[in-house]
């Protein structure tokens, strides 16, 4: 196929299935979704994004570890993700900073989905669009709901 | 507390070094071009056919299609359209390019007498504006003030001008009829290179962006979209422009008796592509046909007609140009007057053509690419990828 892409039987296409955003789509809308991802390759310590930034996707671990480190902190780590993990996921909703720097921590390979993209994508396919973004809405909710628990315990233990 | 690098190196605009940068890039493409216009000019209107046609495509794969019927379907629509419009013209066309030194002959004298008649009027009229007119030595009678303040024989004058017309048009007339058929299958490329932009336009760009380094990538990715939607809408806002403008002024002529009125009226709307100089162009070819079918009948129909084209330039100024192409892509007045003028000075007709959308990639280009090279922060991510890539790189070589 031209430019190097083969839109059906691509193996990514395995890996998307085992993301949660994408659990409600089929292989076709899978391949679709597939389509519009953007794969980068990054070493272990190379900086993904900064905090500071402007968010402009949300990114997804198919290979290797990512860490996602506070700007005040070089060394404490806030979270670090495995593959079928996503992350900067706001960016799809709005253009706010991203508020922490993501590093890689080993050789990784990672998919980018773009908010021109996904906003391209509610246009022509809402349904596909309108599955991923429910996802996400409870993804945001899920994280929401735990950022309020652990609100609660730090007030406590004060 | 830390400061954030990336909040502390912000990114500084493009300053006069990339706008010297942007003039002297147009300038070497549009000589470029200029070699290869065969192949520029339909690429450059496959572009813009792109950018109009892909809203469709998009709601064709909305409603279930997939993209390569879409496509298939939206071209075959153009290359309909294209070719009834082709057929409508070509008896006109070919009819034109037979009689195209008389005709060339015929405009050119009716343009020297509408000029003629102009200041004849005015000095009858106005006569305080001609007394300061200095009386030519006999010699010089070959000018239009020279006729009137010297009352010199206007018959000579007519026979030089005409005699010179009609062998220029003799001489060139047989050149631009081929330059004109010499076009014909560049043009025809037009829907072919279409289809495959429609079709594999998003698969192309995906394989460009392969090539951009990772620090670079979210931002550059981000400056793209922004340019390709600005640039989309330009392209969508000058159409509807262009229909609104033939519109009005093919209503217009059309009230005022002019022979086909609509014809006229879209090639005038399409000529004001050019800013400024396209405008003034139209409306002269307008007033100069005016003149031509209606001599005598009616004088004043030449002076209605820029009237009335001075009117939809106003309403297009004020009203269509707001609703249409709003405020993507504007450049300051004098800029675009300079680089048209720059354009033709490097390239001629072709760089008068082609200096505004050539003009208008650079400029994004440029200021994409100067954004980007004067982000320290971005800069010093590349180079630590570039290290950490080297390291890699050689990390076995002196292992035992």
């Amino acid at each position: 196929m031209a430019f190097g892409f083969t839109p059906t039987r691509d193996p990514r296409i395995q890996l998307l299935k085992n993301v949660v955003l994408f659990k409600d789509l089929s292989m076709r809308d899978l391949a679709m979704v597939n389509s519009l991802m953007h794969e980068r390759e990054y070493l272990a310590d190379e900086v993904i994004f900064d905090a500071g930034e402007e968010g402009q996707g949300l990114f997804l671990v198919l290979s290797g570890r990512v860490k996602i480190i506070l700007p005040a902190s070089t060394s404490e780590i806030l979270l670090e993700l495995a593959p079928g993990a996503f992350f900067g996921e706001v960016a799809l909703l709005d253009q706010s900073l991203r508020t922490a720097q993501a590093r890689a921590l080993e050789d990784s390979k990672i998919v980018v989905l773009f908010r021109a993209e996904f906003i391209s994508l509610l246009e022509t396919h809402s349904r596909i669009a309108s599955r991923v973004s429910f996802q996400l809405a409870r993804v945001l909710a899920a994280r929401l709901r735990q950022a309020v628990i652990n609100a609660e315990q730090h007030h406590k233990s004060t | 507390m830390m400061l954030q690098p990336t909040v502390m190196n912000r990114a500084l605009s493009s300053g006069p070094v990339v706008w010297v940068g942007i003039i002297i890039t147009t300038c070497l493409l549009l000589v470029l071009f200029q070699t290869a216009l065969w192949l520029v000019m339909p690429l450059l209107i496959s572009i813009v056919a792109y950018y109009i046609l892909s809203p469709l495509v998009k709601i064709g794969i909305s409603q279930g299609l997939t993209r390569s019927r879409a496509v298939m379907i939206v071209t075959i629509l153009m290359s309909v359209v294209l070719a009834l419009a082709g057929f409508g013209i070509a008896p006109k066309c070919v009819a034109v390019t037979h009689n195209l030194p008389a005709l060339i002959e015929d405009y050119v004298r009716t343009g020297n007498a509408l000029v003629a008649n102009a200041n004849d009027s005015l000095s009858k009229k106005f006569p305080f504006l001609f007394r300061t007119v200095v009386k030519p030595p006999p010699e010089s009678i070959g000018t239009v003030s020279g006729n009137i303040t010297a009352e010199a024989p206007a018959g000579s004058t007519d026979d030089a001008t005409s005699r010179e017309v009609s062998d220029f048009t003799n001489k060139h007339s047989s050149d631009i009829a081929l330059e004109l058929a010499h076009w014909i299958p560049s043009l025809l490329l037009v829907p072919y290179i279409t289809y495959f932009f429609l079709l594999d336009g998003p698969r192309f760009k995906r394989f460009l962006v392969q090539a951009i380094p990772n620090a670079f990538f979210e931002k550059t990715l981000y400056l793209f979209y922004r340019v390709e939607d600005q640039i989309r809408r330009y392209f969508q806002g000058l159409l509807a422009l262009t229909a609104l403008d033939a519109a009005c002024l093919g209503v217009g002529l059309w009230a005022l008796g002019l022979n086909d009125p609509f014809l006229l009226a879209g090639i005038a709307a399409v000529m004001a592509w050019l800013p400024y100089l396209g405008s003034i162009g139209g409306g002269l070819l307008v007033t100069l046909v005016a003149a031509h079918d209606f001599p005598h009948n009616h004088p004043w129909l030449p002076y209605e007609v820029v009237g009335l084209f001075i009117l939809v330039r106003l309403m297009d100024d004020f009203i269509f140009m707001p609703l249409t192409v709003g405020r993507s892509l504007q450049m300051h007045p004098l800029i675009t007057v300079l680089m048209i003028l720059l354009g033709g000075a490097v390239a001629g007709i072709s760089g008068l053509l082609l200096v505004m959308p050539v003009l208008g990639v650079v400029m994004v280009a440029g200021q994409i690419i100067g954004e980007l090279a004067t982000d320290a922060r971005i800069l010093a991510r590349h180079r630590h990828a570039l290290a950490l890539r080297k390291r890699r790189a050689r990390m076995d070589l002196f292992t035992k």
